[in-house]
């Protein structure tokens, strides 16, 4: 009898193992890992893993074995060497285009892209993107060597991605972004906000009630025009930048972009697509689209972001065709009045 | 038959600031629009080419407009009296100029104003000068050298309003001197000969009839 019942006891115990471990140890594990490399006093800074900023990033979702397969239960007692997958394991096309360009030979992934913090394009202001080039390249050096061709080259490295230009993508898109004076100075500099400035502007945690005023998910040119003239925002600017539509590797400046094309005589077509970017308590950004044209727009669209050729107002350019039309006026209707009546001004020189 | 007396009315310095503020002008007018609508116009070659010679010619105009104030204020000191419109002009002058030049103008009629060299531009221009040289050029020229620092100006430039506020108003204001160069050079064709008011401002001298008989009018 005692010994059928711990014959039973076993099995099920076996069974409930059986089905329950598998989850366990899936759903435990990035957890267990985090439970102390979470922690930078248990495993120093070059181990600590922020865990807000891990989470949101493509590679939790994979889950810390995905990429350190060596790992044991008894780490790290078992005092093995952790694993690491190799990038290339996975993003092997992005390798392959890489390995083409002159940047291979100083930079691998891991130098400009941390894995458990990497996010998408569209996860980041814009504004942050260079980042990681300017791990290496001092703005004043890259400033001072696009001057030699460039004009204004210090407000084209401060306001574009440097992947606006350095990547084969054939057309890009406008992302606007929330940015408020640091200081109370007249001609104070203007930073990007952050998630904590606009909860405290907008006195909730949906920022996007700050300009999304109706709460569809897509802002109006009224509901900018409203945040622009609204002297709650005083502190508050709306800029502008190009990213390209499409990320890649080649890290590669196509002629178009030497010679201004891409962005300037790109005619106000390519100008119509604008997405707001607002930051989000996880640490990334949300993308919010915006009316069509609202960056051409005279008053109503970002009040800086002007690119000459490219973002020109209709209202504006009609204004001014009809003032130089007013100037031909006097010379057609007098002159030819003049003509008609030629005879009256015999011998005074005509 | 009326005699005819030489008058000197455009002294050097007046004449170098002239030309060189008209070609700057007529440079970028022409180089602003290839800017502007770089799908329409590209007489200018690249993008950037047309930039560097719209800058170029901006910092010309900024020149010589120093040129002619530094003239005018310290050399000649004739400033106020020429550029100025006195209350008589404003009250009376306008108002007789523009009588003769579109009424009794085609009727064969006498200019009202006979230019001297203290006395050069009659109520009409001299107001249009006031508010070109005085306002817009300055406007156009201030706005011009923001854009061209936008960077590190960029302070200054939202103080004013923003970046699109500045391009608007460069645009707009350039666009009126451009309407203005139309009527200029036409007006200018209205001496007792079509050329007779382009030569002074390229000898200096200036053929004045003694009997006022015939038109008298500077452009």
């Amino acid at each position: 009898m005692k010994t059928a019942f711990t014959a039973k006891f076993l099995l099920y115990s076996l069974l409930l193992v059986l089905v329950f471990f598998p989850l366990g140890a899936a759903a435990m594990e990035s957890e267990d890992c985090l439970g102390c490399h979470e922690d930078i006093e248990t495993v120093g800074d070059e181990l600590f893993i922020n865990a807000a900023v891990f989470d949101v990033t493509a590679h939790a979702e994979l889950g810390c074995s995905a990429c350190h397969e060596s790992v044991t239960d008894e780490h790290p007692d078992d005092g093995l060497e952790v694993s690491k997958a190799a990038c290339l394991d996975c993003h092997d096309e992005i390798g392959e285009q890489y390995a083409k360009t002159a940047h291979v030979e100083y930079a691998a992934c891991g130098d400009c892209h941390n894995p458990h913090q990497v996010r998408g394009l569209n996860e980041v202001s814009g504004y942050d993107l260079n980042q990681q080039c300017a791990s290496c390249h001092e703005t004043d050096d890259v400033v001072s060597s696009h001057s030699e061709w460039l004009t204004q080259a210090d407000r084209h490295i401060a306001k574009l991605p440097c992947i606006s230009c350095h990547t084969d993508s054939e057309d890009y898109v406008i992302v606007l972004y929330m940015t408020q004076r640091e200081s109370k100075a007249v001609m104070g500099d203007f930073e990007l906000s952050t998630y904590q400035d606009l909860v405290a502007l907008a006195k909730q945690e949906d920022v996007k009630s700050l300009i999304d005023l109706d709460n569809d998910n897509k802002i109006s040119l009224a509901e900018l025009s409203t945040f622009n003239f609204d002297s709650t925002y005083r502190s508050m600017r709306l800029q502008a930048t190009l990213t390209p539509a499409d990320v890649s590797h080649t890290v590669e400046t196509l002629d178009n972009r030497w010679d201004c094309s891409f962005c300037h005589t790109s005619g106000t077509e390519r100008m119509q697509t604008s997405f707001l970017a607002l930051p989000t308590s996880e640490g990334t950004y949300q993308r919010i689209e915006v009316e069509s044209g609202a960056v051409l727009k005279a008053l109503n669209g970002p009040p800086d972001f002007y690119m000459m050729g490219a973002t020109r107002s209709t209202l504006m350019s009609i204004l001014g065709l009809l003032i130089v039309i007013g100037g031909t006026l006097l010379p057609i209707g007098h002159g030819s009045l003049r003509f008609l009546t030629r005879k009256n001004r015999m011998g005074k020189g005509e | 038959m009326a005699e005819k007396k030489m008058i000197y009315l455009q002294p050097t310095a007046v004449r170098i600031w002239h030309w060189l503020n008209a070609l700057g002008i007529v440079t970028l007018c022409a180089t602003g629009a290839q800017i502007r609508f770089p799908e329409y116009f590209s007489i200018f070659g690249s993008y950037s080419s047309v930039i560097s010679l719209h800058n170029t010619a901006g910092y010309v105009v900024v020149f010589s407009f120093f040129i002619w104030l530094i003239y005018y204020v310290f050399v000649a000191r004739t400033m106020v009296k020429l550029y100025v419109p006195t209350v008589d002009d404003l009250q009376n002058g306008l108002l007789r100029q523009s009588i003769f030049y579109f009424f009794t103008f085609f009727l064969g009629g006498d200019n009202p104003h006979h230019p001297t060299p203290d006395n050069k531009f009659n109520p009409l221009q001299k107001t249009a000068y006031f508010v070109i040289m005085f306002i817009l050029v300055p406007l156009v020229g201030v706005s011009g050298l923001l854009l061209l620092n936008v960077e590190p100006l960029s302070g200054l430039i939202i103080m004013f309003g923003g970046l699109k506020v500045l391009v608007a108003l460069h645009y707009l204001v350039a666009c009126c001197l451009c309407a203005f160069i139309f009527t200029h050079v036409y007006l200018a064709t209205l001496g007792h000969t079509m050329i007779a008011h382009f030569i002074p401002m390229w000898t200096g001298w200036e053929e004045e009839l003694e009997d006022h008989s015939d038109s008298h009018e500077s452009h």
